[in-house]
């Protein structure tokens, strides 16, 4: 009895852990906002890496600013709307509208010809110019970067901006990179010698290093921030009048005052260490914070991982044919295919056929739970055909029916053999777990890349993101072995 | 009590059992004895369904083990079987060795089970093992303990397979002497042996098996002094 009774514990703590972490996540979704002022709500797709335009202050708090949350907030209000700011990879941007999970999108995003295929623009309501932002004191023109590296954020405007440039000057080599500190730190490392990046983000970078110098991009035409909005909206008439209207009475003039002025004087600059946490040290609450998510995550995704796992191993080895197909095709197509895109398709995929609008973490959840079942089952199986067969036929030969015997005799034994590549799966899990960031979960990750955008430090939060996963790994390692010693009692 | 009709059982091309007829009578100790690979675990094993016979019909009292419609795992709880390599649960102490299949299958309760656990345990002998993992039994031990995990099923029939064979020479004694007193005791069993001195003894019918024939189905007197077939003659030879 003492054995069942552990089972049927564990199974329940599974569930329970489940069911509570499930609360949890489900509420957490929206960003209720907390002043319900009108009855409307619209959804504003960003992503907060893109200081002055959207960031977060980490030192300070965990809300999303800047000059297109101004903004939006102002426009909303006008329109009687509630503002609901969902943060995401600039990438997943437009994807996100298409798949109505968001109603508009605000981030510093400028129309061109493929974005209009895809989404409406409204007029542009903040025109930036474009910097070549160097270290190398010989680039003073575009002339200059013949035979260059010349670095721009993926899909942005800066990428059009390059192509021209490519154009005009002889092997100019374009590096692509997802992020704006992505960019400045390649800068810094000299693995590129130029990035283009818009006045307004520039301004803090140059600030923060007086040895990157930038000028102006001639003939940029009519680079310029607007609001994205699904095709066909009727919305875009109404932000069109309200930018319109903003223009006119000067609030849109305060809320570039307020963003893009230039605040340090020239004796302000410093130039950062290479290496100085001091920066990121106010931030660390807002890192932290990310470990709850990661856990949270990372504890879901193991319990469905298991029990999924579980289920398919036994499939694996039933009599049934069928089964066994399904078990094998499911493991095969989990383990070959790469992980974040799997992750792609279950966030952007699930609200375009089902409707339902899938959060970010449980997308994660299910991801990183499908998968690692596969690998899970995998395990499993060998772990039950080594256990010895004499084991079932002891059982048979005693009228133990097969459910007992399975949970009973058989799997507490493949688990006693099958713990330490259980316990690597799971490290390797929590490591993972990391590429949630990239559909915005507020994990460890993301939170240390929106630090670092927000510090326009590279390493520090990266490091102190590593720290933390170690610890996080250690702490998995040292349970196992406990529960390694603890099983092995028998022997 | 167990009614074997023409049972043939074949793996593959291999015929391991070649139309095979045989009765044990309620009380009886049948011992089953043949050289190697002569298919005496196979008919054992095809007792309690543990292999599926080809053709030919296995009834256990009443019940047509073989029928298509046959509760195959109601009737194991019917007839006990003891394995050459013991197969005790790991890790289960010995108590929950010998009560686990009564709490799950019959459904006592715990007490009750460990009472009568305990019972068969100071019956072979090992009350004071009863808290022990199996890792730390001896061989003899281990062998004592799954005839009492198979006893507490109450079976009414008891199969052995080489119950001895894989025991260092002085732990046999104690694990036939369990058996001995089992028999005495009027369970009806069957054992597959190479243990001629207890066939002998303890037998009220000795089977031989050669290449999946019953070659002799005889008393131990008969056999051992006087056998029929040059087969069993050859092997006795070997053996004794
Ligand atoms: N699961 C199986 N699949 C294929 N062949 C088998 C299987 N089990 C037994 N055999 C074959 O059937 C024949 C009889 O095997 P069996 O185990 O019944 O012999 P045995 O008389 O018990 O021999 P031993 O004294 O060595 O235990 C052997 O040739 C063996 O190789
Ligand atoms: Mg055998």
């Amino acid at each position: 009895m003492i054995k069942n009774n552990k089972w049927m514990l564990l199974v329940l703590t599974a569930v329970m852990l489940t069911g509570w972490f499930a609360q949890g996540f489900l509420s957490e979704a929206p960003n209720a906002s907390a002043k319900e002022k009108h009855n409307k709500t619209l959804v504003m797709g960003t992503s907060a890496d893109y200081a002055p335009y959207e960031y977060i202050d980490t030192a300070k708090s965990n809300e999303i600013i800047g000059f297109d949350i101004d903004l939006a907030r102002h426009i909303a209000d006008e329109l009687g709307y509630n503002l609901v700011i969902k943060d995401m990879d600039f990438n997943g941007l437009i994807p996100a509208l298409d798949s109505g999970r968001v109603d508009f999108v605000m981030a510093g995003m400028t129309p061109n010809k493929e974005r209009k295929e895809k989404v409406d623009f409204t007029k542009v309501y903040y025109s930036a110019q474009q910097l070549i932002v160097t270290k190398d004191e010989n680039i003073k023109s575009i002339e200059d970067l013949k035979g260059k590296k010349l670095g721009v954020q993926l899909g942005s405007i800066q990428e059009k901006e390059a192509i021209k440039i490519k154009k005009k000057v002889k092997n100019v080599k374009v590096e692509k990179r997802n992020k704006i500190p992505d960019l400045v730190q390649e800068l810094q490392t000299k693995r590129i010698d130029a990035a283009i990046i818009e006045d307004g983000v520039a301004v803090e970078y140059l600030n923060q290093n007086s040895k990157l110098k930038a000028f102006v991009i001639p003939d940029t035409g009519s680079a310029g921030s607007a609001v994205a909005l699904p095709k066909g909206s009727d919305l875009t008439e109404k932000f069109n009048s309200e930018i319109d209207k903003m223009k006119e009475n000067g609030e849109l003039d305060k809320y570039v005052k307020k963003w893009f002025k230039i605040e340090k004087s020239e004796n302000e600059k410093k130039d950062a260490a290479a290496i100085d946490f001091s920066v990121v040290w106010s931030s660390l609450d807002f890192i932290l914070y990310g470990v709850i998510t990661t856990l949270k995550f990372v504890a879901v995704s193991i319990v469905l991982g298991f029990l999924l796992g579980s289920l398919l191993a036994l499939m694996k080895i039933s009599k049934t044919a069928p089964l066994r197909w399904f078990a094998d095709a499911y493991t095969s197509i989990f383990r070959g295919t790469p992980l974040i895109l799997q992750l792609l398709i279950i966030y952007f995929a699930t609200p375009q056929l089902t409707d339902y609008e899938i959060s970010a973490f449980l997308a994660g959840v299910l991801t990183f739970g499908l998968n690692s079942a596969a690998y899970i089952s995998e395990i499993i199986r060998a772990g039950i055909s080594a256990v010895d067969k004499g084991q079932r036929e002891a059982s048979l030969a005693l009228g133990i029916p097969y459910s007992s015997m399975m949970r009973q005799i058989i799997l507490p034994q493949a688990l006693k053999n099958i713990l330490p590549a259980l316990m690597n799966e799971f490290i390797t899990l929590t490591k993972e777990s990391a590429i949630i960031a990239v559909i915005g979960a507020m994990d460890i990750m993301r939170r240390a890349q929106i630090v670092g955008a927000d510090t326009y430090r590279y390493f520090e939060p990266l490091i102190i993101a590593g720290l933390i996963y170690y610890v996080m790994v250690m702490g998995l390692t040292v349970l196992g072995r406990k529960l390694e010693r603890r099983m092995s009692r028998g022997d | 009590m167990i009614k074997i009709k023409n049972l043939c059982k074949q793996f593959g091309k291999n015929e391991v059992l070649k139309d095979i007829s045989l009765n044990i009578k309620q009380g009886e100790v049948v011992a089953i004895i043949g050289p190697s690979g002569s298919g005496k675990s196979t008919l054992l094993r095809c007792v309690n369904n543990l292999e599926t016979a080809t053709s030919g019909e296995v009834w256990f009292k009443e019940q047509e083990v073989t029928g298509k419609k046959a509760d195959i795992q109601k009737i194991r709880t019917k007839i006990g079987m003891v394995f050459q390599h013991f197969h005790l649960f790991p890790h289960m102490t010995v108590l929950e060795n010998v009560t686990y299949a009564p709490k799950t299958v019959n459904g006592i309760s715990k007490t009750e089970a460990e009472s009568s656990a305990k019972e068969l345990l100071s019956k072979v002998g090992l009350s004071e093992k009863a808290e022990e993992y199996p890792g730390r039994l001896s061989g003899g031990q281990k062998q004592r303990v799954a005839i009492a995990r198979a006893l507490a099923m109450n079976p009414e029939v008891m199969l052995f397979d080489e119950p001895t064979s894989a025991l260092d020479p002085e732990m046999v004694k104690e694990v036939l002497d369990v058996m001995k007193s089992l028999a005495q005791s009027g369970m009806t069993m069957a054992i597959v042996t190479h243990e001629m001195g207890f066939a002998r003894e303890v037998a009220d019918r000795v089977l031989f098996l050669d290449e999946g024939v019953l070659v002799e189905d005889a008393s131990p007197q008969a056999f051992f002094t006087a056998p029929k077939s040059e087969r069993a003659k050859t092997f006795l030879q070997k053996v004794l």
